[in-house]
């Protein structure tokens, strides 16, 4: 029995934004499931292979909710991804009618046509970028300020049918619920924003329009089972999913892109032809928050030799399995030319990201245009300068100063 | 080289119809994968096996020479 002292406990320190933690290599070459105890101090299995995750991932006796959520191990005291989420009689049933409910709208085909949209917006978030720096001639520019932060928020207020002139409350909200020690703030600002959505889903049933929030409070209409409570958590979620893991990828791929030049003219002189697998490599490398996606044992399991008892939390490092040097060569290098990249950025199964079509019509939109406009960009600060959000659910960095 | 589908595991992902639209389109009322090709297209062939790999459900068999 390994003692407390001696149990690792996330999340672990990375030396700059665009590496991840050395201790995940550590532990993976120990064995593909380690004891950690959670940034709350509470134990847990730590998933760092691939295989094992892609196990983990595919294997329906996990799920998000627990046989006995008071005694589950607690993630963080976020509002959010901090424990057991859900019912576990009606988990699996639950689940199923979300992705019915939700498919059609980020399906394929509705991102095709939501295409040239999100090509506007692009736009308009570069033409403020610009502006920007004329205003402050010689003054390094934020890209999170006017790139990767609004087009995310652009984007998934369209689609859910929120109005864009909230988004400095539901930012904040946003930010709050996410915050890992948050506490009684992150509790306080997620019934806030339960409240906003519920407020919102009542304007829509009054009045609805092609957005996913009507379809919700359609679904509901037939469905009495599916409350307003269940309704408001998971607009919120989709709101705040769609902020902040967005926006952290476009911030992450800039750095790729910035942090070796030869890199930013390979992309920025064929952007169009190069831009899909170099948008997969950006979703493989980007190490996201520190702690990855939880999952409670619903039954005794065994994954690769390790017995996993029930009601056990099991968190599946994305970061490390993509790096796992068995199935990716070189797996700390930046190669966009590696195929096949079957990553587990978006993870996979059944509960794999809904939003995983979006993500990739905006990166794919995204860096073309910024490397089209601007194909001198150059980081304005070193990359031990971007500070890195280590106590927030979604990981990321504060800023991306950037000039040209 | 022939593609088949179950879209009874499909989880409607759609990562497919990203990879390799050329051969995979998406039902419009449930997101359920609809295969427009029995064999991959002259050109897709990268693309249809990186959609049999990335496949969430495992749903996409590509079999035979
Ligand atoms: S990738 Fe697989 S699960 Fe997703 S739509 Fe295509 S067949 Fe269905």
């Amino acid at each position: 029995m390994t003692t407390t002292e001696e149990t690792p406990r996330l999340p672990f320190t990375r030396a700059n934004a665009l590496a991840i933690a050395p201790d995940y290599d550590v532990l993976r070459r120990q064995a593909p499931v380690s004891r950690v105890l959670t940034p709350a101090g509470d134990p847990a299995w730590l998933v760092t292979s691939y295989e094992a995750a892609k196990e983990v991932f595919r294997d329906r006796r996990f799920g998000r909710s627990h046989p006995a959520p008071e005694q589950a191990s607690r993630i963080s005291h976020a509002a959010l991804q901090n424990g057991p989420n859900g019912d576990f009689d009606t988990e699996e049933r639950d689940h199923k009618r979300m992705r019915r409910m939700l498919a059609p709208a980020f399906s394929a085909p509705r991102m095709r046509a939501l295409g040239d949209r999100i090509a506007e917006l692009t736009d308009r978030c570069l033409d403020d970028l610009q502006a920007a720096r004329d205003a402050h001639p010689g003054e390094p520019v934020d890209l999170t300020d006017f790139l990767a932060f609004p087009l995310p928020v652009l984007v998934i207020c369209e689609l859910l049918g929120v109005p864009y002139a909230d988004r400095e409350h539901f930012r904040g909200l946003s930010e709050r619920i996410a915050v890992m020690n948050g506490g009684e703030d992150a509790q306080a600002a997620m019934a806030e924003f339960m409240a906003y959505m519920t407020k919102l889903a009542d304007a829509k049933r009054a009045d609805p329009q092609p957005d996913v929030i009507s379809d919700m409070v359609a679904v509901q209409a037939d469905d009495p089972t599916f409350t307003d409570d269940d309704l408001a958590r998971m607009g919120a979620g989709l709101l705040f999913a769609g902020h902040e893991t967005t926006s952290t990828r476009i911030a992450m791929g800039t750095l790729f892109l910035l942090s070796d030049t030869a890199r930013r003219d390979r992309f920025a002189a064929d952007p169009d032809g190069q831009v899909n697998q170099t948008v997969e490599e950006i979703l493989r490398l980007t190490a996201t928050s520190g702690t990855g996606l939880l999952r409670y044992a619903h039954e005794d399991v065994e994954i690769a030799g390790t017995r996993i008892m029930r009601g056990d939390a099991v968190l599946i490092s994305s970061d490390a399995a993509n790096r796992d040097a068995s199935v990716f060569a070189d797996p700390d290098g930046f190669d966009p030319d590696r195929t096949p990249n079957v990553h587990l950025a978006f993870g996979t199964g059944a509960h794999v990201c809904i939003g995983a079509n979006l993500a990739r019509t905006e990166l794919r939109t995204v860096f073309p245009k910024l490397f089209r406009r601007f194909p001198g960009l150059r980081l304005a600060v070193g990359l031990d300068e971007i500070p890195v959000r280590t106590n927030r659910v979604a990981g990321g960095v504060e800023r991306v100063p950037v000039e040209w | 080289m022939k593609i088949t589908v179950d879209t009874g595991s499909c989880v409607s992902s759609g990562q497919c119809v990203l990879l390799a639209p050329e051969a995979f389109d998406q039902n419009e009322d449930d997101g359920t994968v609809v295969l427009l090709a029995e064999e991959p297209p002259a050109g897709a062939e990268e693309a249809v096996r990186q959609a049999e790999l990335t496949c969430p459900a495992a749903a996409i068999r590509l079999s035979g020479a």
